[in-house]
């Protein structure tokens, strides 16, 4: 809400009529002489070289699939194969006026894109380059393979043997595909040809390629990127969202004109009519043209059009002029691309969705069958030539099918290997060299002036607490880790709701608006979804990124970016991609049952997913300082309760200079001998307060740790803790089914077994909504709870009067109830 | 309204009985007649019957409790019901402390009382189970850990716990309960102390003296019909704590006894020459006990196997000797300690024997004379024992009894026989913890060591 642009009452009520501008329909006329002009003779015939193999490739699986063989070679595929056999030229011509810089994002159906746009690749790069690449990628794992067997008769030629290969043996899982086999049919990908994650959620790529344009507008870097997603991701939330972050009016009104503009990023939608089995136009959606969509997003209607996707040289076309808008920050695009599914969704699909008059037309008109015929009638091939294509690309596909299903030659990964990908655990100071863009000094900043008066250690001389409004808050140790790596990594960028101007809804961005650019730090759409995904995209793409949750709650909005993008895509990469995202997650309270949520545990549950929630200025600056130098996506937790308390147990306060927390190192806040209270998040301050009252009325001494992470954690010292007092108790705000303090509990008794006095003990909030704020001391734990849990569970304390039920009748009679 | 179930009188003479088993479960109907629960006296097995029909609210006892008689056993009454108003106290003779305040696990919302509305609030008070017993003779492992390495069985323990669960802090006090015991044993009967950890201190021995001795309780009961028996003598205080001793340890270790004889002219001439020595070398009063004593000083620090701690799972070994010796006392059975015994002569170590057996004997030993020793020796000669068995003081792992002189035959070097003066040496090992050999090494060490003790004092 900037400023400066005014929202008038008497223009925004002015009668009027929204004019809709004409959305072109396959508009493509094939002119020979302008195409072997534009393209000459070789490309032409190497679009029909590429379709073909891409069509031999998928019947090659079709046949491994079905039958368990092909061209001789037995193989059994237990995992997915969802093939494009018809969408062939689709992909082809898609790729063919695209060169290495212009990304392909794709779906689960991304064969033939991969393919497409690594051959396309081949054919633009050198061959020095592209020995360069083969040789550096997975250390030539993958290149050994297929060379210095004699068959290929250049350094392209070895390359199509590369790719080929590389995407089969990937397919099939072996730790020489191009990731590792973690990856598979529906993940595969080869970056350095541009071919990016292919993603097995239905639209999942929309919102990570536009992070990956945001990426490539903000820090300057060439090329376009698409996100090739089917034509029944329409229907899916994120696709939307995705596509109103990349329409946002600010990168033209708000942004300087001297980043170029909107991030250039294509939503082509691969248009086969079918989501699996239900039909997009006349069943399931009501666009009836797909490129209509585009008049709902923006007043250039995402400049979108249907192209013929069974003519590769219209798809050609339309993506050269395209990618011009896209250069020249117009974006986005939508393109509906049709095209259509002869092979069934998958091998078990029995295409009892449509007719057998249906395929049979589709198949006369085969894009492939069609072209070949093109090229002959135009005499820009012979038959012979295209003949000893068809052979040539035979031979290949046998060779890479001999090579990837045998196991001597292409062995898999053991599976405990894969621990060693799930975090790629880096440390980098910048992502790029340049200097970064920031508004002043930092000296001068507002906040950093007004900090500098602030009393960095909560506790005065005399042992009193210093004032809210003198002391060096959890808010201020959070700006200070944002504001330092701003000003070290210039492709470090910040957005979310409301991060801009109001300064983060929590003021933890107060001074940030002054400092930075608009294009380092924006408001977006209110889209969780593809704020998170657009991280993820941001970040994948080389890029650190920091994306906020206003609210836990909204995590359920974006729920598939965080569960299985940002947390996936390291280790179904092997490492070729690294994840530098921190997602900032505030949990609230007073606002109730869907503003008031702790939900550190189901990230927990969650693998790939580092997991940090600090409760004090000091570990708060220090563990974001942590998450932002390092490699792996970070759900940072945050809680509202606390933003505004001062530093009370590190010694000196918070430092003024740069500091890292130990990662996963819990922290013992109060030392002790007869008790451990183990606390996550802002619990901490309650077992505090129940440990004061262990103390002075009961003589018992309470040992309190924050745990501070929950992944990774180091749960030795709690275990060498319990070793010394016996007992434990966990507390922390999220509900007490399936809190990550069982994790904690579930460990410590098994590795203390012997050490223990007493079960331990977890106390969480109540397994209910969070009530109104006049009643959350009944849902969220409180010090009386946690006195109550030792009284009950542990250790009885003389004289104590419980105010809670604790007793393990109770427990389980909660359990009965679900409640 | 939910009533209570009093234990019942069980003949003349018993105050207590212990709860055997429970024939009913807490939630389960009972009928008034039906039997609740098996308590056993000194005499015989009986059964307790309800004396209400309802639903067992809740059991005031566990199995291996001993309950006094005429107190609160049981409540019955609805299911559900609230219990926590009850005054259990009200019965004859005031309710076991503890689980009196139990309520019924389904209890539902904050109506658990505490542990001061309950009708005791001895600390610690076992008090306030508004969780149900975790079963018979919970032990915590962190107990079992620490009752392991006490040589303390947890089951014996009472447990003050939720549900009266043995937790930590009980073994340590039984530990330091028994070791002060035995210290003090026959010191009054004082078996808690008020020192660190419930160490028995000179002040608590102090406090105790003119105590009362226990006696058979309020209410004085007829004597027993039966002529034949004299007198009954409960077994408590004192005598509690050395028949908890010493059946513990012979129940809790392997005790194996070897017995040699030492050759006693050498110590018999010395002692002579000590006697005759006058004051002014201040070795008269070294006797022929100091002298074996020294001998065994000496005789340790070449086993260090004979010098060791049994703690189940490791043998602890010591460097120096802190050397035990039984001193038979008016108030009973005590054991002063030398400490650091292995660095005094033997002059030094037989003033240090005085002192300590007059102060134990005056009734004036003190926590530090008192102290856990590595090895102990006991000496029975003056009675004319010759042999005997002594018990281990666990964890010690070796205990010397020594037995008077007597002649004993010996074969001289030309064939003839000579009766030569032979000390009676019995040393009862923990073969748990040492093997037979080491322990007749010893032995045969020790015994050769006294033999030329004139040789060992210029060691």
């Amino acid at each position: 809400m900037p400023k400066s642009q005014i929202v008038d009452p008497k223009a925004v009520r002015t009668a009027q009529q929204l004019e809709i501008a004409p959305i072109p329909v396959n508009q493509y006329t094939p002119d020979i002489k302008a195409e072997k002009k534009t393209y000459g003779a070789d490309t032409l015939t190497r679009v029909y070289y590429d379709m073909a193999t891409i069509r031999e490739f998928e019947n090659m699986l079709n046949s491994i699939k079905m039958t368990g063989e092909w061209e001789g070679m037995e193989y059994t595929h237990g995992g997915p194969a969802h093939l494009s056999i018809g969408q062939e030229s689709a992909a082809v011509g898609l790729a063919l006026n695209l060169s290495i810089e212009d990304f392909f994002f794709g779906s689960h159906r991304s064969h033939g894109e991969i393919l497409a746009k690594c051959y396309s690749a081949i054919a633009k790069l050198d061959e020095s380059a592209l020995q360069q690449t083969m040789e550096q990628y997975l250390g030539g794992d993958t290149l050994r393979v297929v060379e210095g067997d004699g068959t290929p008769k250049s350094v392209r030629d070895l390359a199509e043997d590369f790719v080929l290969y590389g995407t089969l043996a990937e397919i099939f899982a072996r730790k020489s595909g191009f990731n590792r086999g973690l990856g598979g049919s529906m993940h595969a990908f080869f970056a350095p040809f541009g071919s990016m994650p292919n993603n097995a959620i239905v639209g999942g790529s929309a919102d990570i390629a536009t992070g990956s344009a945001l990426f490539k507008r903000i820090n300057r870097k060439p090329g376009i990127v698409v996100a090739n997603i089917g034509d029944a991701s329409s229907g899916c939330g994120p696709v939307w969202e995705a596509m109103m972050v990349a329409a946002m009016e600010q990168y033209q009104t708000l942004w300087d004109a001297s980043v170029g503009g909107a991030p250039p990023i294509m939503f082509n939608f691969f248009n086969n009519f079918y989501g699996m089995g239900g039909q997009t136009a006349g069943e399931t959606m009501g666009f009836r043209v797909l490129a209509r969509m585009g008049a709902g997003v923006n007043p250039e209607n995402m400049h979108a059009e249907r192209v013929d996707g069974y003519n590769p040289l219209a798809v050609a076309e339309a993506v050269a002029r395209k990618k011009q808008l896209l250069e020249e920050g117009r974006g986005p695009v939508l393109m509906d691309t049709i095209t259509y599914r002869v092979s069934g969704h998958s091998p078990s699909d029995a295409s009892s969705y449509r007719s057998k008059e249906e395929i049979e037309m589709w198949k006369d008109a085969d894009a492939i069958a069609s072209y070949r015929a093109y090229l002959l009638e135009n005499k820009v091939t012979t038959k012979g030539d295209l003949e000893a294509m068809d052979e040539r690309i035979r031979e290949k596909l046998k060779k890479a099918m001999r090579l990837a299903t045998d196991l001597s030659i292409s062995p898999r990964m053991d599976g405990e290997e894969i621990a060693g990908y799930m975090f790629s655990g880096e440390k980098v100071e910048a992502f790029d060299d340049r200097e970064p863009e920031v508004l002043m000094p930092l000296e001068d900043n507002p906040r950093v002036q007004q900090l500098a008066k602030k009393e960095r250690f909560g506790i005065d001389a005399s042992g009193k607490k210093v004032s809210k409004v003198k002391a060096f808050a959890l808010r201020d140790g959070l700006f200070e880790a944002m504001i330092h790596r701003f000003y070290k990594d210039p492709t470090m960028v910040a957005y979310g709701e409301e991060n801009r101007d109001w300064g983060g809804a929590f003021a933890v961005y107060r001074g940030l608006t002054e400092a930075l650019p608009y294009h380092r730090l924006f408001n977006s759409s209110i889209s969780e979804g593809a704020i998170v995904g657009s991280g993820v995209g941001y970040a994948l793409s080389g890029g650190r990124a920091v994306v906020e949750l206003m609210y836990n709650d909204f995590m359920g909005r974006a729920g598939d970016e965080i569960f299985n993008q940002m947390a996936k895509w390291q280790s179904m990469s092997a490492g070729v991609l690294k994840m530098p995202l921190v997602v900032r997650v505030s949990v609230g309270s007073k606002y109730g049952a869907q503003h008031s949520q702790d939900w550190s545990s189901i990230t927990a549950h969650i693998p790939g997913l580092k997991v940090y929630f600090p409760s004090t200025p000091y570990d708060a600056k220090g563990m974001l300082n942590l998450a932002l130098a390092g490699t792996d996506p970070v759900v940072f937790f945050e809680s509202q309760r606390i933003y505004d308390i001062g530093e009370y147990f590190h010694e000196g306060g918070v430092p003024e200079g740069y500091y890292e927390i130990p990662e996963g190192q819990p922290d013992v806040k109060r030392a002790g001998s007869d008790v451990t209270i183990v606390t996550i998040g802002a619990t901490l301050y309650r077992a505090i307060d129940a440990a004061d009252t262990l103390q002075e009325t009961y003589g018992m001494s309470a040992e309190v740790i924050d745990a501070r992470f929950i992944n990774p954690l180091d749960i030795e010292p709690i275990v060498e803790s319990v070793k010394k007092t016996g007992r434990l108790v966990l507390a922390s705000d999220a509900v007490e089914r399936s809190s990550f303090l069982y994790s904690i509990a579930g460990t410590v008794g098994r590795v203390a077994f012997d050490y223990l006095d007493a079960p331990p003990v977890v106390v969480g909030s109540r397994n209910w909504i969070t009530p109104a704020v006049e009643l959350e001391d009944a849902f969220f734990p409180q010090a009386e709870w946690i006195l109550d849990a030792i009284h009950e569970q542990i250790v009885p304390l003389p004289g104590h009067t419980v105010t809670t039920v604790q007793t393990n009748g109770e427990l389980l009679k909660r359990y009965r109830g679900g409640v | 309204m939910a009533e209570i179930v009093v234990l019942p009188q069980q003949g003349n003479s018993v105050e207590e009985v212990v709860l055997l088993d429970w024939k009913v479960a807490v939630g389960d109907s009972i009928a008034e007649g039906d039997v609740l629960c098996e308590v056993e006296t000194d005499k015989a097995t009986m059964e307790v019957e309800s004396t209400a029909s309802g639903t067992l609210l809740a059991q005031l006892a566990d199995a291996g409790d001993e309950v006094p008689v005429k107190t609160a056993i049981a409540v019955v009454g609805e299911a559900g019901e609230d219990i926590s108003g009850l005054d259990l106290g009200g019965a004859d003779g005031g309710a076991r402390t503890g689980s009196a305040a139990a309520t019924s696990d389904a209890t539902a919302g904050p109506a658990a009382p505490s542990p001061a509305e309950a009708p005791s609030t001895a600390a610690p008070a076992q008090a306030v189970g508004t969780t149900g017993p975790t079963g018979d003779h919970a032990v915590s492992p962190r107990a079992r850990l620490r009752a392991a390495e006490r040589g303390i069985d947890p089951t014996a323990v009472t447990g003050t716990g939720p549900g009266g669960r043995v937790i930590e802090r009980d073994v340590l006090a039984a530990a330091a309960n028994t070791t002060a015991s035995a210290r003090t044993a026959a010191a009054g009967g004082v078996d808690t102390g008020t020192g660190v950890g419930g160490r028995v201190t000179s002040a608590d021995l102090a406090a105790s003296t003119g105590r009362p001795a226990p006696t058979s309780g309020p209410g004085d009961v007829a004597p027993a019909a039966a002529t034949e028996v004299r007198e009954e003598i409960p077994v408590s205080g004192v005598r509690r704590v050395i028949a908890d001793r010493m059946a513990a340890s012979l129940r809790e270790t392997a005790q194996l006894t070897l017995h040699a004889s030492a050759d006693a002219r050498a110590v018999r001439g010395l002692r002579a020459r000590f006697k005759a020595s006058g004051e002014g070398f201040g070795l008269a009063g070294v006797n022929l006990n100091d002298m074996v004593m020294y001998a065994v000083v000496k005789t340790l620090a070449d086993f260090p196997e004979l010098n060791a701690h049994f703690l189940g799972d490791t043998i602890r070994r010591f460097r120096g000797v802190d050397i035990g010796f039984a001193v038979d006392t008016p108030r009973g059975l005590l054991v002063p300690t030398v400490r650091a015994a292995h660095g005094l002569s033997l002059a030094a170590l037989s003033g240090r024997i005085k002192e300590l057996a007059g102060r134990a004997v005056d009734g004036k030993a003190g926590q530090e004379d008192l102290a856990p020793a590595t090895f102990t020796v006991t000496n029975l000669g003056a009675f004319g024992i010759e042999r005997f068995t002594p018990v281990l003081n666990p964890p010690q792992v070796a205990i010397l009894g020594v037995g008077g002189i007597e002649l004993k035959a010996v074969e001289t070097a030309d064939g003839g026989v000579e009766h030569v003066p032979h000390m009676g040496l019995s040393l009862t090992i923990d073969h748990q913890a040492v093997d037979g050999a080491p322990g007749a090494r010893f032995l045969q060490a020790l015994s050769a060591n006294i033999a030329s003790f004139d040789l060992l004092l210029a060691r």
